[in-house]
């Protein structure tokens, strides 16, 4: 394995190399990289990334697959092509409760199947249903948590009823949880003699009022809930296709309904996945491509050589590398924006001597995050929530660099001579390491945190790199010393997203780190309505996370992609999501894109 | 002879179950699984996960259950590609690379053994230390650094060939990989054949065809060739049967949707079914190939005998 990575290192660095010194001659004079003619059909080639697991848009959770998900199925809203916020798709509108714990959806009339039949309420009950059903084994469905009852159903609980009364026993106005395991139930006291009612689909907070409206109730106010429609896990799924066929095999050619503009025609794994306009998509008629050709690759030179070559006409987000930028953001298809991904190291808060929130916060004041981001072509980041991606959202930056008092805090914390300074030799630097998933990019993050601390505090922090599944196990168990790498990619366009994964002890919080009062605050803050005053309550919550300093923020990376200037409708949104039936070619020179298009928001 | 094909064939039957039965083992102390990424799972979705996909059975139901497959020929499905079995994928993933991979072995055989012949029928003079040299090159120059090479002169700068992807057979894509991926073995087999012919040459029943007054044309082909090429024989069971399961980085330079992607990345995604697949498959392949070799030993050299 460690050969095969050293391979595609070399692999890489060589083909930069050697693409770079050639690149000179095509495209020095028109400013663009390589070939600018647009293709003779009317056929959109992407570059998409990994190979997709499976087009079973409750299966998979990757990013790749997202993006071909957006050309076979709908949702209830879709993303703005520029700014990622929620529009009308098979939802013409939407209102909700003022509590935010009710949403209705009013469908359109003209919404239909790839096999012609109208796309129903009922419709999104049965994909809401399935997306749960732990038969379906979905890994994103924690995705509609937030709907009463979905967590219950997903993970197999029950409720309990009085036997006498027929009474449910309640949390609040809501039926009370418990688990669906026999042995753990044992153990609680308030069930004796109670019956166990299991539950089932039909207990989860969605249903269709009448064939074109769809109602959702959720268990908290969750102001982001639209905005989560577009995500793939909300996206519709055929009952027809899926009961004929079974889970397995409905996605393939021949078997496959889809809703959304294209529906698919071809399918060779690892080579290439076509999907062609589909003529009964409720708004076929502004659907600008006659079909996209997505290919699955993920050698990022590769890429630049069929995109140099005319062979493609854009690729997904990082397929710039990262030695080529320099010279690529001179050209004028270089797409790149804010990521709406934060990159940063975890803490693990429960070993020493990172159990000392001082000792956390002096490694973080003295790491020079403005050297950093030019090194990594990325913005610096002193927050946890992505900065620059969410308009009006202003966080407090708690620790910015300092390296006095980073070393004062490091004597406060009892690593002193006598003189009560900073002693960098008191310090136990092999307990607390630098540990990442093995790739070139980690590594010169890794290596320049190291150079840091040595340099500034005079500790020398071991390094350590894993593979890839081996450091995941690692890090979910707590079972590293010191910081960790991670980074987290926004399921929606809020600041929540990223601030609930310190809401519970486990899943994603991976640090130790837990505190009820962060999870007031935040429910405290999903209750209010008014946007602004919302951001400034997550604003709070986010001040006392960073001061806890079990994350140690680093950066907020460049989506770094290309795009030939013929590709209209195509925008570097902060998750490099395109809604593919705006994209099209543009055949007429004069209107092409010279440099990053207009990101102005489209009134919808 | 059958009964010696017959016993060696029986052979591989253990030998590919001992095989199959160590990568079982070792993918199983391997951390992680093919569902944990980024995001941890949360336990009631791993349950319902591990349920789904029979992770949670017994070690040695799972282990019959893999053991029976490979038995029926049936692979079963990939874990990571859902819905996909791993027959298909190996099916349709196998002509890519076979394709690929015996072209490239084609040439380099033509090239190569022209080359190595020559070189020894004019030992010392320029056509040898010419053939040589470049065969030494050939050697020393991985095939990762050649591939870019050849994209760079070929479609960056003449746009004669597409810099990857693949477009079925015959097309202009299939060039580059197939030089790529021959350079190395051409090399090789130039230097087999140059030494293999040169030790027949010095042997006595040349030097007594040579004083009967046959011609050397007559000499090269009809007499050393035989026994000069064995050592290049031996040489191309084994390197057959790895060209066409697939050529890792080959097919990751020029994106070719070959075998080889797939096993480097059912190793990365914890793929057991389709790990264990593709190590079946190829060794397959080498124990069928070797065997092969073993029979082409017998017709071309005459003191061979099997029994």
């Amino acid at each position: 394995m460690k050969s095969f990575q050293t391979l595609r290192l070399c692999v890489i660095a060589l083909m930069g190399t050697l693409s770079l010194s050639g690149c000179g001659v095509s495209s020095a004079d028109s400013g663009f990289f390589g070939k600018t003619d647009p293709p003779a059909t009317n056929i959109l080639r992407y570059v998409s990334g990994d190979e997709p697991e499976s087009l079973d848009p409750h299966i998979s959770s990757g990013q790749p697959e997202g993006r071909i998900y957006m050309a076979l199925y709908e949702g209830l809203t879709e993303y703005d092509p520029k700014t990622l916020a929620p529009i009308p798709a098979v939802a013409e509108r939407w209102e909700s409760n003022t509590e935010l714990t009710e949403f209705t959806f009013y469908l359109r009339k003209n919404a239909r199947w790839s096999n012609g039949d109208p796309i129903t309420a009922q419709d999104f009950v049965y994909s809401l249903r399935r997306g749960l059903n732990p038969a379906t084994a979905s890994r994103t469905s924690y995705m509609a948590y937030a709907i009463v009852n979905a967590q219950g159903y997903n993970e197999g609980g029950v409720f309990a009823k009085d036997r006498t009364t027929g009474q449910f026993l309640m949390d609040g106005h809501l039926r009370k949880v418990f688990p669906g395991d026999d042995t753990a139930r044992a153990k609680m006291p308030e069930l004796a003699g109670k019956e166990i009612v299991p539950i089932k689909d039909e207990d989860v907070g969605v249903v269709a009022v009448d064939d074109y409206t769809v109602k959702y109730s959720l268990v908290n106010s969750a102001p982001y809930f639209v905005g989560m429609m577009p995500h793939q896990f909300f996206k519709l799924v055929p009952r027809k296709a899926i009961e004929q066929y079974g889970d397995a095999r409905w996605t393939q050619p021949g078997n496959i309904i889809t809703s959304g503009p294209f529906k698919l025609k071809e399918w060779i794994p690892y080579d290439r996945i076509v999907v062609e306009r589909d003529p009964m998509y409720w708004d076929a008629a502004n659907v600008k491509l006659d079909a996209i050709s997505f290919y699955p690759m993920t050698e990022n030179p590769t890429t630049m050589n069929l995109y140099k070559a005319g062979a493609i006409d854009a690729s997904h987000n990082h397929t710039v590398p990262n030695s080529w930028i320099d010279l690529m953001e001179t050209m004028k298809d270089y797409m790149d924006a804010p990521e709406m991904v934060n990159e940063y190291y975890q803490i693990n808060t429960t070993k020493p001597p990172m159990n000392d929130a001082r000792v956390r916060r002096a490694f973080s004041m003295a790491v020079d995050r403005v050297a950093l981001a030019k090194y990594r072509h990325a913005k610096p980041l002193y927050a946890f929530v992505p900065e620059g991606v969410f308009a009006g959202y202003r966080a407090v930056h708690v620790a910015t660099f300092d390296v006095e008092q980073s070393k004062k805090l490091l004597a406060e914390a009892g690593y002193r001579d006598a003189q009560g300074n900073f002693d960098p030799s008191k310090f136990p630097a092999n307990e607390a390491e630098v540990t990442y998933n093995t790739s070139d990019s980690n590594r010169q993050v890794a290596e320049f945190l190291q150079a840091q601390w040595k340099q500034n505090l005079g500790v020398t922090i071991p390094i350590k790199n894993m593979e890839w599944k081996t450091f995941l196990a690692t890090r979910a168990a707590l079972d590293y010393k010191g910081l960790a790498r991670s980074g987290w990619i926004g399921d929606y366009v809020d600041p929540y997203s990223y601030l609930s994964l310190f809401y519970t002890p486990r899943g994603d919080n991976g640090t130790g780190w837990w505190d009820p009062k962060y999870v007031a605050m935040l429910d405290d803050a999903n209750r209010t309505l008014d946007p602004a005053a919302r951001y400034e309550k997550l604003a709070k919550a986010e001040t006392l996370l960073l001061e806890s300093q079990a994350v140690l923020p680093l950066t907020v990376r460049s989506t770094s992609w290309m795009k030939k200037p013929y590709v209209k409708g195509m925008y570097p949104n902060p998750g490099t999501m395109h809604a593919w039936k705006f994209v099209y070619i543009e055949r007429d020179p004069a209107k092409w894109d010279h440099g990053v298009p207009d990101m102005t928001p489209d009134k919808n | 002879m059958a009964r010696f094909v017959i016993r060696r064939l029986l052979t591989t039957i253990p030998m590919i179950l001992i095989v199959v039965s160590a990568t079982w083992v070792l993918i199983r102390m391997a951390p992680g699984n093919f569902y944990t990424g980024e995001r941890v799972v949360n336990p009631a979705i791993e349950r319902n996960i591990r349920e789904k996909y029979g992770l949670n059975r017994p070690w040695y139901v799972q282990y019959g259950k893999m053991i029976g497959n490979i038995v029926k020929g049936d692979f079963g499905s990939s874990l990571r590609y859902e819905g996909q079995s791993v027959n298909e994928i190996i099916s349709k993933t196998f002509p890519v690379s076979a394709t690929i991979g015996i072209l490239a072995y084609a040439l380099a055989l033509l090239l190569g053994g022209f080359a190595g012949i020559i070189a020894a029928s004019r030992q010392n003079s320029r056509a040898d230390y010419s053939s040589m040299t470049l065969a030494m090159f050939g050697i020393s120059i991985p095939n990762f650094v050649l591939g870019p090479i050849l994209v760079l002169f070929f479609s960056l700068s003449l746009y004669w060939f597409p810099p990857a992807r693949w477009d079925g057979f015959p097309s202009r894509s299939m060039v580059l990989p197939v030089i790529t991926l021959s350079a190395i073995y051409m090399a090789y087999i130039a230097r087999l054949a140059r030494s293999g012919m040169l030790e027949v040459l010095r042997s006595d029943y040349i030097r007594t065809a040579k004083a009967k007054g046959l011609s050397e044309r007559a000499i090269l082909i009809r007499h050393a060739l035989r026994g000069g090429l064995l050592p290049v024989v031996s040489f191309t069971g084994p390197v057959l049967a790895l060209l066409i399961t697939g050529t890792v980085v080959v097919e990751r330079i020029f994106a070719l949707p070959g075998m080889g992607n797939y096993f480097i990345n059912a190793n990365l995604n914890r793929d057991e079914p389709l790990i264990i697949g593709i190590v079946a498959f190829s060794s397959m392949a080498i124990l069928l190939f070797n065997l092969l070799v073993d029979v082409a030993y017998a017709f071309i050299d005459p003191r061979i005998r099997y029994s």
